[in-house]
């Protein structure tokens, strides 16, 4: 058979009426058009843990509500990517998800240098990304009500959760005149021990600032951050790296005696599951001077939201097999507030989102989150305290001497004055 | 005064982890020409099975370690056998993506067994304990690490430097065809060479579990400190491997200490000055 320009040309419009029909009429009459969620996180290395509870968060509360009948009558989609803590890679990830996958949200992120890189790009593509763990207070301060970025929202607690409320914590303690500093060496950790002295400071002028050491991503040993400021004699050291380098270094603070001589020990986000499950074996040696907070710790709530916590612990446990950590719950509590959002809106466009979310109330299994209007930053409550095992967990937990602060005392409130760091 | 060589003590144990890294990759460059990517990704494998050996089976720490170290050592003769062998002969670029091949291939299987989460078993009881040096608690651990590199550095000038068998690594080093002409089984020396490079590697990773979680991507981060160890030592030359271990961790613990902003920043701009004004390494030139 011989084939003539026009049969080729017919074949081909019907090859492309199949895929039109089969891409917004066929397919559309059967099923509604999903929502898709693009979500990322750190899926390798030693903060692996987060991105993977990221994932965790963001698939149980799909699967959730797609068992409730979905967000507008759709089902919800998930599509998730590694951001290996880079910022090239988040924002690329962000592109992919939105422009090849067809993203209407985005939620996670772990970096705070991938979650400032990330600001100008979601403006650019106009959509939303709730950030569940990116903990640097410019993210909101200066993209938002700073710059107007109205894209970004973020339902995780930012630095003021663990530099603020540890200095209210800290200046109670007239024995501890002395602070040290091992400081994650980015964004994250600077932005934090600046806050904290600058709280402290206030409160405490007494008080002497008397070492620092800096440790990148990636530190290979800690032991000589840790030998560097416990030269300098302080009484209380302050600790910001996270996830397995936490881990690393609670280590080498341990075998070089830092539990005996110190009188405390700060590790900001120590109240994470994977920190915690880390230490499990060794807590009996920290005499009871390990103190941190968390994003949110699963054994406790406020009042209004315990059993929601209770049912969140519950179905989590039984879904994964493990304790949720903070970047769990707040991903997990990002897509519930997109989908209160969406449906006080009665669209996912992203203008109309935003606009239902600036000023709203969502309750969470941390406890109800506010989404403030001027830098869409969710305020709830997260407490410090003592690290300690306590006979209802198999592993620590942050559970004795709770420190619990309403956050209108520990958080900045717009209009925010920039900070020296 | 005390403070500052308790410091360098501390610093020292660093550089021994460098060496015991850099310690294979100079021997694979030395002696077999290849630069070995993939040296770190080896280190990694090493972690994970010592963690596997030690932390999931129970074995005793010891036995831990060797199994560890000897079965990527077999792995190590495989690697060699069927890969390396076929590239010796070609530009430096092919090896370098051979064994960056190596690389991803491994930190996948790795997520593949293990997981992306990390992983820390507990602490050996018999490196937990510290001794008062300079009137400070100093870990036992870290004794223990100097005492591996030292040895390490002794055992291998005795087998390279005092024995038959070195001398004839030596001499295939020096002129593979000629040695080959006089009877030296050439490529089945290079096979145990690769095995010891390997299976140092190995060693230092299975070393590490004890203070370090295990994780995908470790070799990453431990092959470039590795590599600007050998490049300020000098490429393939093992004391220069060991005199460039102790500078760079030096270097990372003082300025840990005195000047915390420029930690990372220093080692690279030694490697740099080095580069420029010997190019061969500090002891380089073979």
């Amino acid at each position: 058979m011989r084939t003539t320009r026009r049969k080729l040309l017919a074949g081909a419009g019907a090859i492309g009426a199949t895929a039109y029909l089969s891409k917004y009429g066929i397919r559309g009459a059967k099923a509604q058009e999903p929502v898709r969620i693009g979500g990322q996180g750190a899926l390798s290395g030693a903060h692996a843990d987060y991105g993977r509870q990221i994932q965790m968060g963001a698939t149980l509360a799909i699967e959730e509500i797609n068992e409730q009948g979905g967000i507008l009558g759709r089902p919800v989609e998930l599509n998730f990517l590694d951001e290996e803590l880079r910022p090239d890679v988040a924002t690329r990830n962000a592109r992919v998800q939105v422009d090849d996958w067809g993203a209407d949200f985005l939620v996670g992120v772990d970096s705070s240098g991938s979650a400032l890189a990330m600001g100008p790009v979601l403006a650019e593509l106009d959509r939303i990304c709730v950030f569940t763990h990116a903990g640097t207070h410019r993210l909101t301060e200066e993209l938002v009500a700073g710059q107007g970025i109205q894209q970004i929202f973020r339902a995780s607690a930012p630095v003021y959760q663990e530099s603020i409320l540890a200095a209210h914590l800290f200046a109670q303690r007239e024995d501890i005149t002395r602070w040290a500093n091992i400081g994650a060496d980015y964004e994250y950790g600077h932005a934090n021990w600046a806050l904290f002295k600058q709280t402290l400071q206030q409160l405490r002028p007494d008080v002497e600032f008397v070492a620092e050491a800096w440790a990148p991503f990636h530190t290979i040993d800690f032991s000589g951050h840790v030998s560097s400021v416990l030269a300098a004699n302080p009484h209380a050291v302050y600790s910001t790296p996270w996830g397995g380098e936490a881990v690393s270094l609670l280590r080498s603070a341990l075998v070089m005696g830092a539990f005996n001589q110190l009188e405390a020990w700060w590790q900001a986000m120590g109240a994470s599951v994977d920190v915690l499950e880390g230490i499990s074996g060794q807590i009996d040696q920290f005499n009871g001077k390990l103190w941190a907070t968390g994003r949110y710790i699963f054994n406790w709530s406020e009042e209004e939201t315990r059993d929601l916590n209770a049912a969140f612990n519950a179905a989590f446990q039984e879904r994964w097999g493990r304790f949720p950590n903070y970047s769990a719950e707040c991903t997990y509590s990002a897509v519930y507030s997109l989908k209160q959002a969406a449906e006080a809106a009665g669209s996912t466009d992203t203008a109309e989102v935003i606009e239902a979310m600036e000023g709203m109330s969502v309750k969470t299994p941390a406890g109800v989150r506010n989404y403030r209007a001027e830098d869409h930053q969710a305020v709830y409550t997260v407490p410090a305290g003592r690290v300690a095992k306590l006979d209802d967990y198999p592993m620590p937990v942050v559970g004795e001497d709770l420190f619990i602060e309403d956050p209108k005392e520990y958080y900045r409130w717009p209009p925010f004055e920039a900070l020296e760091y | 005064m005390e403070i500052y060589l308790y410091q360098g003590l501390i610093g020292l144990t660093y550089s021994m982890y460098l060496w015991l890294l850099a310690a294979g990759l100079s021997i694979a460059f030395g002696v077999l020409g290849i630069l070995n990517f993939s040296h770190g990704a080896l280190f990694m494998l090493g972690a994970y099975l010592a963690f596997t050996f030690y932390g999931v089976l129970g074995l005793n720490f010891w036995l831990a370690v060797l199994l560890s170290a000897l079965s990527v050592a077999v792995l190590g003769a495989v690697l060699e056998r069927f890969f390396l062998r076929q590239i010796y002969n070609l530009d430096l670029p092919f090896q370098l993506l051979l064994t960056f091949g190596f690389v991803l291939v491994f930190d996948d299987l790795v997520k593949m067994a293990w997981g992306g989460m990390f992983m820390i078993p507990p602490m050996p009881p018999f490196l937990s304990g510290s001794v008062p040096i300079f009137g400070r608690p100093f870990p036992m651990y870290n004794l223990f690490i100097l005492f591996v590199g030292v040895a390490v550095a002794v055992g291998i000038w005795l087998l390279f430097d005092k024995t038959w068998w070195g001398r004839k690594v030596r001499a295939a080093a020096w002129n593979r065809e000629m040695g080959g002409m006089l009877g030296l089984n050439v490529p089945g020396l290079y096979m145990v060479v690769f095995m010891l490079a390997a299976g140092l590697a190995a060693l230092g990773g299975a070393l590490s579990i004890p203070m370090r979680p295990v994780t995908p991507g470790l070799g990453t981060a431990m092959i470039i400190q590795a590599f600007i160890v050998a490049v300020i030592g000098g490429l393939g030359n093992l004391r220069g491997a060991f005199v460039g271990a102790i500078v760079v961790g030096m270097l990372t613990v003082y300025s840990t200490m005195l000047f915390p902003l420029f930690e990372l920043f220093l080692p690279y701009v030694v490697m740099a000055a080095v580069l420029l004004l010997r190019p061969q390494g500090l002891l380089g030139g073979r």
